[in-house]
């Protein structure tokens, strides 16, 4: 697999330069709107939730709390999962013209398009991050939160695959899979701590808890936003976790893309 | 190492009927695997080399199966039996500019496309000035190529394919675009690509330019093979059975007149019954072939003994024009005493002349004075004329001329 991505990186770059250069372009404020969206959202979503439903979130490291810090840390991770997930499966789809007609490994514009959407993820990295400088809640554990993001990456592009190539066949997977990113952004701990549903519910804590991007958010609320040691054991596990996740899913990627052109 | 640049052994591609693909998870299953769905082969037990630095054509009807295969060659489908292998880069002129982004310039694509059909960075950079100036547009490069003509876009598409350094290249019906100029230039584009040892495989119904181009063709027919030759062999025995095919559908090239339909006021003991195109063997015809004799037999009824009868026959193109008249009078044959009863003037119309087009046939017949009209029967008939070559030609007739240089 990694030689195969060695020997495509070129090709893989010049989608990424497509993407980027076309993503934008036509817009005047061009990178600047792609931080509203989140931005708004994180406004509303820190009103509602700390104002209507009373969300308490726990304390930061510096002993001080921020419930729009904490929803924002968890939104940043989550928004790199489900943004991943979503436009690769939409990339065999909206390359299929082209797929159709010439032959090339038809991961590359699939993996050109996430590449550039991991810049937007970074932007709304460095706004997070300006947010805990002004809340001066700043720690060593931050380093932690680079393998973590790159784990969540691999996860994200690994189901991602699987799903364009689900998506390039049968014609409802985005439907089905819209519904159940939806159900999955509440049953991740973004806009709630994990302690306010253990004492709720343990049922539904499980249920949390089994949820693999549980694990992602919980590790980078704990690097970011209590600023407490993740075990290298539980970093080591996500990291390793997700590479798995994007080996099987180019593997499985790889094993039926090759009708692809007979398939859009 | 081989001297083939493609190999094709036993190839054969199955597709499944669109109508019984299950699209959606839902049909899968409900419907499940259980009904299988139709198959259809697209190619069937198809095997062609195709040397190294030749040019190769593959010629057939509509749905034939030229453009699957030439997929497969490019790897775009994958066979369903048999293999394919090849040497070398393939570049494919299958979709000229399918990987143009619309919002990107002229230079821009250049770059990507070149990507995605497999050239290594440094080498696009190298061909980028060439790539522009063969396109002709180094006004427009910097422009995004939305807003492109189609002329553009396609001109550019061609330059960014020929300049890959393919060591085969694929093309598929692609030769009819741009304007005179520029198809001259692919054209002669390609005959350079030919001259530097490339491999050009062609898809083509312009049977001329193939006859020109290539070194060998080969025939496909509902995905099998049918021959493989000589370009001038294999078009003319592909001809054959297009025309063949063409003679079952349509009707024969002839006519009967009822005694009713004669023109009033005639006052003559002659008619023209019936008029029919033959071969020379005798073979009813349902049109001409350009440079092949063929005969025009007209029917005529004479109530008494008639001397010297003149029978001329009118040809008159589609679009109007009369092309020519022959009669026998002028040709220098007399028919002398022609006795009461049924008679047919055959005549052969030697090593046609005509281009390929529809003709109509006007008949009359003058007495041997050539003062009073017998009998005469407008729009008796009408013929297509077509050629073995594919070519089209300009005009109505083809003269037989000599050239010397001196």
């Amino acid at each position: 697999m990694l030689t195969a991505l060695k020997k495509q990186h070129a090709l893989i770059w010049a989608f990424a330069n497509r993407d980027f250069a076309t993503r934008y372009r036509a817009s005047v404020l061009g990178w600047a709107w792609s931080l509203v969206q989140p931005l708004a959202t994180l406004v509303i979503f820190a009103a509602v939730f700390s104002i209507v439903f009373r969300v308490q979130a726990p304390p930061m490291g510096n002993e001080k709390t921020s419930y729009a810090a904490y929803l924002f840390t968890g939104m940043v991770t989550w928004n790199l999962f489900s943004s991943l997930v979503t436009l690769s499966m939409t990339q065999l789809k909206s390359n299929g013209e082209l797929l159709k007609k010439v032959h090339f490994p038809a991961y590359a514009p699939v993996l050109g398009a996430s590449i550039v959407q991991l810049i937007q993820v970074a932007l709304e990295l460095v706004v997070l991050i300006g947010m805990f400088l002004v809340l001066g809640n700043v720690g060593f554990t931050w380093f932690i939160a680079i393998p973590i993001l790159i784990g969540t990456a691999l996860f994200a592009q690994g189901i991602g695959l699987i799903l364009s190539i689900m998506n390039a066949r049968f014609g409802d997977v985005m439907y089905i899979v819209g519904v159940v990113l939806g159900a999955l952004y509440f049953l991740t701990p973004v806009l709630y701590p994990m302690s306010l549903v253990e004492t709720h519910s343990s049922a539904l804590a499980w249920v949390v808890k089994l949820n693999p991007m549980s694990w992602y958010v919980e590790a980078m609320h704990d690097a970011m936003y209590t600023l407490t040691t993740v075990s290298v054991l539980e970093v080591l596990a996500l990291l390793v976790g997700g590479f798995l996740v994007f080996w099987a899913g180019f593997s499985i990627f790889n094993r039926f893309s090759e009708d692809i052109g007979e398939m859009l | 190492m081989s001297d083939y640049a493609v190999e094709i052994s036993n190839v054969g591609k199955r597709f499944m009927r669109s109508s019984e693909r299950r699209n959606s998870i839902k049909e899968r299953i409900v419907r499940g695997q259980g009904k299988r769905a139709e198959e259809f082969w697209a190619v069937k037990d198809v095997s062609l080399n195709v040397p190294k630095g030749s040019v190769y054509g593959l010629i057939g009807h509509n749905g034939s199966g030229k453009s699957t295969l030439l997929k497969m060659i490019g790897g775009i489908y994958r066979p369903t039996e048999g293999t394919i292998t090849s040497q070398g880069r393939i570049a494919s002129l299958i979709e000229l500019g399918a990987g143009f982004h619309p919002e990107m310039t002229g230079r821009e694509n250049i770059g990507l496309n070149g990507s995605i059909l497999g050239l290594p960075r440094k080498e696009i950079a190298e061909v980028t000035d060439e790539i522009i100036d063969f396109s002709g547009l180094r006004e427009f490069i910097d422009d995004p190529v939305k807003h492109y003509s189609s002329g553009m876009y396609v001109r550019l598409g061609f330059a960014v394919a020929v300049h890959m350094k393919p060591d085969v290249l694929l093309v598929d019906e692609v030769l009819a675009v741009g304007d005179e100029e520029f198809q001259r230039k692919c054209f002669d584009h390609l005959y350079s690509l030919r001259k530097a040892g490339k491999t050009i495989i062609v898809v083509s119904h312009g049977l001329g330019q193939l006859e020109a181009l290539c070194d060998e063709v080969a025939w496909l027919e509902r995905g099998t093979l049918q021959e493989i030759g000589e370009p001038t062999d294999v078009v003319a025995s592909y001809l054959k059975r297009v025309n063949a095919e063409e003679s079952l559908k349509n009707p024969l090239a002839e006519a009967k007149r009822d005694a009713a339909d004669h023109e009033g006021g005639l006052q003559s003991n002659l008619r023209l019954k019936s008029v029919q195109l033959t071969s020379t063997d005798g073979t009813a015809l349902n049109h001409a072939e350009t440079g092949t004799t063929f005969t025009i037999k007209i029917g005529m009824h004479l109530d008494d003994t008639v001397l010297g009868p003149n029978v001329r026959i009118a040809l008159q193109h589609e679009s109007g024009p009369l092309v020519t008249m022959v009669g026998n009078h002028r040709l220098g044959f007399d028919f002398s005493y022609v006795a009461a009863g049924d008679h047919v003037v055959e005549m052969d119309l030697l090593n046609n002349p005509l281009l390929p087009g529809r003709y109509r046939v006007h008949v009359d017949v003058f007495d041997h004075t050539g003062a009073k009209l017998l009998d005469s029967w407008n729009d008796a008939a009408e013929f297509p004329v077509r050629s073995a070559s594919g070519e089209m030609g300009q005009g109505f007739v083809q003269l037989q001329a000599e050239y010397r240089l001196k």
